[in-house]
Order: structure tokens, then sequence, then C-alpha cells
């Protein structure tokens, strides 16, 4: 194909566009809504996941040490845990602050005879496999003055399952939702192809070749899919904002629930998902009719 | 030249539209397929413009063997044919000229060669003043001339119309009969399928007719009713 071909084939796809209006405004609106509820439910399991992910992130092993150990004794053992595998950041407690806190809650301390810091030194150990609690815990308490370990496994175990379910949730759901997405996409293009296939058969009687007729289907497929990206992530860019604004609202918790998705991101994952379904969409289509014909 | 040798056609649902029917049309001829509704004549047509294919025997257009034909060499094919519906079956969304040069677009002819084509044949069936004109705001009589336009525009050898006049007035039919006549003086071999009796008497030419898909009758300067009857 010469480059005037391409160039008529081009044109042929606009004016088709623009000659069948009320079709192209039905497959475009419904690519639109059909896009708009697959972004949005991605959007949404994205931050359930981050959300989970972020709550996982935050477990930590509490290690209390012997009366008797130093300072120094917390170092070393500080030391020899960041050494465990799965172990994150191991930070040592405050004794002072620890013991204003205790005293804060217990204001009658120091009259009941207990006027000296007597608590002993204790390190939070950051996890960053939660899988892997259980034996860090288990190693920890395996090691020299060490007096106790408080793990939270059973709440990390179940803050895991948890995180388990929305992660297989909401893959199952993004994968059913872009099956149902193509489909409603394809079959809009289908409706506007079907709407023309006189059009289709006109031009094979003509001796116009399978691909003079499918090029400037496929660029109008590609088009309806592209701008009905566009008009998705308009629509999502503005349900985001006011959502955030209303979540931040009602609940301080969600204002932090972030899918981490740049709009520009969410735009070019848009644009290559309605194009890439437009255009598979149109082929498919094409495929059928001219078979038909 | 035309040549069915032998030529059965029975579609899918069981009815045999052509039974053994051997024809040969030389270049430059101008025949009537006459007969009644599913007589077989349509059929016959397509045949030549392969959208049917025989269940046996062969077909040969300008030296092709259009049963051998692969899918992708069909529009080629038609490339080489004008053919010409009852329903006009011009491009709603195009205007007369965009009908046309779609044609020609789609062989790769230039822009140049394009619009000189489309002058030539717009005069000649007298369509010059209505190029911009869209299928639905022009007449039958107008719709008929520019598919006629449309098909003649890449100077086919044979042209093939397939009840031409069926939504025409008497005078607007004559019109057509003469524009195609005024085709087939140029040398292209002309074939009509008509149901139109007054016409076929009227052009006085070779009439071909079916019946129950077989030909049953084949006359020069021939008239629709057979004069033997």
């Amino acid at each position: 194909m010469n480059f005037r071909s391409a160039e008529y084939l081009v044109q042929e796809a606009f004016t088709g566009i623009k000659r069948n209006g009320v079709m192209a405004y039905a497959s475009i609106s419904t690519i639109a809504l059909s896009l708009a509820v697959l972004g949005a439910f991605v959007l949404a399991a994205l931050g359930a996941n981050n959300f989970a992910a972020s709550q996982i992130k935050r477990f930590q092993i509490a290690v209390f040490m012997t009366r008797d150990a130093s300072y120094e004794d917390a170092t070393k053992l500080s030391e020899k845990i960041s050494g465990i595998n799965g172990v994150g950041v191991v930070e040592i407690r405050s004794r002072d602050k620890e013991w204003a806190e205790f005293k804060r809650k217990h204001p009658n301390i120091e009259s009941a005879g207990l006027p000296l810091n007597v608590l002993p030194y204790g390190l939070d150990v950051k996890i960053t496999n939660p899988e892997r609690i259980t034996i860090i815990a288990s190693s920890i308490r395996q090691m020299n003055k060490v007096d106790g370990v408080l793990e939270g496994r059973k709440t990390a175990m179940r803050v895991m399952a948890v995180a388990k379910v929305v992660r297989a949730v909401s893959t199952i759901g993004v994968l059913l939702l872009l099956i149902t997405t193509a489909f409603i996409i394809s079959n809009a293009i289908r409706l506007t192809l079907y709407a023309r296939r006189r059009e289709i058969r006109i031009m094979q009687l003509v001796g116009a070749t399978d691909q003079f007729i499918r090029i400037p289907l496929v660029i109008e497929g590609i088009v309806f899919g592209v701008t009905g990206a566009i008009v998705a992530w308009l629509l999502l860019r503005a349900g985001s904002i006011y959502m955030g604004h209303t979540a931040r609202k009602i609940l301080t918790m969600l204002g932090h629930v972030s899918s981490n998705v740049a709009p520009l991101d969410l735009a070019i994952g848009l644009v290559l998902t309605g194009g890439l379904i437009g255009a598979a969409g149109s082929l498919l289509s094409i495929r059928r009719f001219l078979r038909d014909e | 030249m035309i040549h069915l040798e032998n030529v059965s056609v029975e579609y899918p649902s069981g009815v045999r539209a052509l039974n053994g029917v051997s024809l040969t049309v030389c270049k430059g001829d101008f025949a009537f397929i006459v007969g009644a509704t599913g007589s077989g004549k349509s059929t016959l047509l397509k045949l030549l413009y392969r959208d049917v294919t025989p269940t046996d025997g062969t077909v040969v257009v300008e030296g092709d063997d259009v049963t051998m034909l692969k899918p992708s060499a069909v529009p080629y094919l038609r490339r080489k044919l004008g053919i010409v519906f009852q329903d006009f079956k011009l491009l709603p969304e195009k205007n007369v000229w965009e009908n046309m040069a779609f044609t020609l677009r789609a062989i790769g002819a230039h822009p140049r060669d394009i619009r000189k084509r489309i002058a030539e044949v717009l005069e000649l069936v007298a369509l010059t003043h209505r190029c911009d004109a869209f299928p639905h705001h022009m007449s039958g009589g107008e719709q008929q001339r520019a598919a006629i336009a449309r098909a003649i525009i890449n100077h086919p050898t044979v042209l093939v119309a397939d009840e031409p006049t069926g939504n025409l007035d008497p005078d607007t039919s004559w019109e057509i009969m003469q524009l195609l006549d005024r085709i087939n003086v140029r040398g292209t071999t002309t074939l009509v399928a008509t149901h139109d009796a007054h016409m076929v008497d009227r052009m006085k030419k070779r009439v071909i007719q079916i019946e129950a898909g077989y030909i049953v009758r084949d006359e020069n300067r021939g008239g629709y009713q057979n004069c033997e009857l």
C-alpha cells in the first residue's frame, strides 16, 4: 500500500465516523462507560491491595530484655536480630519515654515506692516478611538476655489472610471485568459495523479487497476506543477528586487509601486498553461480516 | 467472452436454482435473460461475479475459470465486470462523485485519473450536475444512472445488470435501457436480467429464457414471449 492509499483510507475512516454520527456516539459512550467502570474497579482494587499491604508492613515483634541487660547488650542484640532473614528495621525503645508513659498511666507509682526507672530495655523489630514472623520470634527467644517476645502472630495471620483474599478477589474481579468490557466494546463496534453491513457488501461487489475494506473500519474502531478511553479518564479524574474530598470528610483512614496510580499512567493505561480492544473488536467483527457476505 | 458449461447450482437449503446450463456470450453481445421470479436469472448472473459458486460445471469469464478462483482473487475478477442492481446499491453515506471515486480508489487509480474518468462517465450518464448529491436525495432514475456510471467507470469488458429497471417507471426504464445500449455499442458485453416484457420487445436483442433452472430459449433479436408459442 502506498502513501496515497494510506492517506485515503485514514480519510475514509474519519469521514465514516462523521457521517455515522449517531452510531459513533453510541459506540463511544458505551466504550467510555465500560472503561470508566473497569478503571474505577482497578483503582479500587489497587487501593484495597495497597491498604492491605500497608497493614502487613506495620507488623512488628516486641522484644523485652532481662532486667540486667545494659544499653550495650541491647545494641548487640539489635545487630544480631537485624541479621535474621525477614527482619527490617530494629529499634531500641527509649526507656525514659516508656517510663514517662508508664508514670502518666499510673500517677501514684512514685508514692507507691517505685521512684526509679525499673523498666528493662526493649526492642521493636519490624518485619519485612510476615510469613516468617513465628520463625523470627522463636530465633529471638533463644538469644541471650531476652526475657520475652510478643509477636502478635494471630493478628498478623488474620490480616495476611484478609490481604490474600483482597488480592485474589480483586485480581479475579479485574479479569472478569476486563473480559466483560472487551465483550461490551466489541459488541458496540459490531453493532456499528452491522449498521454498515450493506456498505461492506457494496464495497465487495465493486471489487474492493478485504484489506481495503478492513483498514478504515479498524481505524474507526481504534478512534472509538481511544476517544472512549479519554472520556473515561475524565470521568475517573472527576470522580476521584470528588471521592477523595468526601472520603476524607467521612473517615480519616480512607483518606490514606490510595491506588498510587498517577493520572498520566491511568490515561496511558486506558488509552492503550481502549485502542487495543477497539482494534481487536473491529478486526473480529469485520472478519465475520466479510466471511458472511 | 462468457462461457458456462453444464452448470448446476444447488443452494444449501436444497433449492436447485440451475440445472446443467450451458451458454456462450461472445464479446460485445447484448443479451436479455428473462424468466419468471425464481427461475434462476439472478443466480446465473451471480455466477459471473462469483457471488455464487456452482455445484457442478465451469464458468469462464474473460478467460478466467471463475469456479477455480481463490477468494483473494475475487475482487480482481469483479474489477473486470460492471455490476448494476435493481436496488442500485450505492454507498449511502457517499455522494455520486465519492461513490465513483471509491471504486477507482479501490483499484489504486491516481487522483488525477480519478477526476478525469469521473467527469467523462458522469457526462455519459448525464449526471454531471448531480455529482454532489447523496443517493437519498436522488430519484430512482438518477440513482440507477449513478449506479451504471459506477459500474462502467473502470471500463469493464462485461456489464451485468440484474433487473436494472425493476424500480423505475416506463419512461425512465427506457432511458436506462438506451444508456445500457450505448455502453454496449462502445464494445462492452452486456447481460441484462429483466421482467420488463415491453422493454425486451422494444430493444430486439438476444433473449435467453430460463424456466425452473433450465434454458428453454436462446433467440437472437427475440421478444419477451416465445414467438413460436
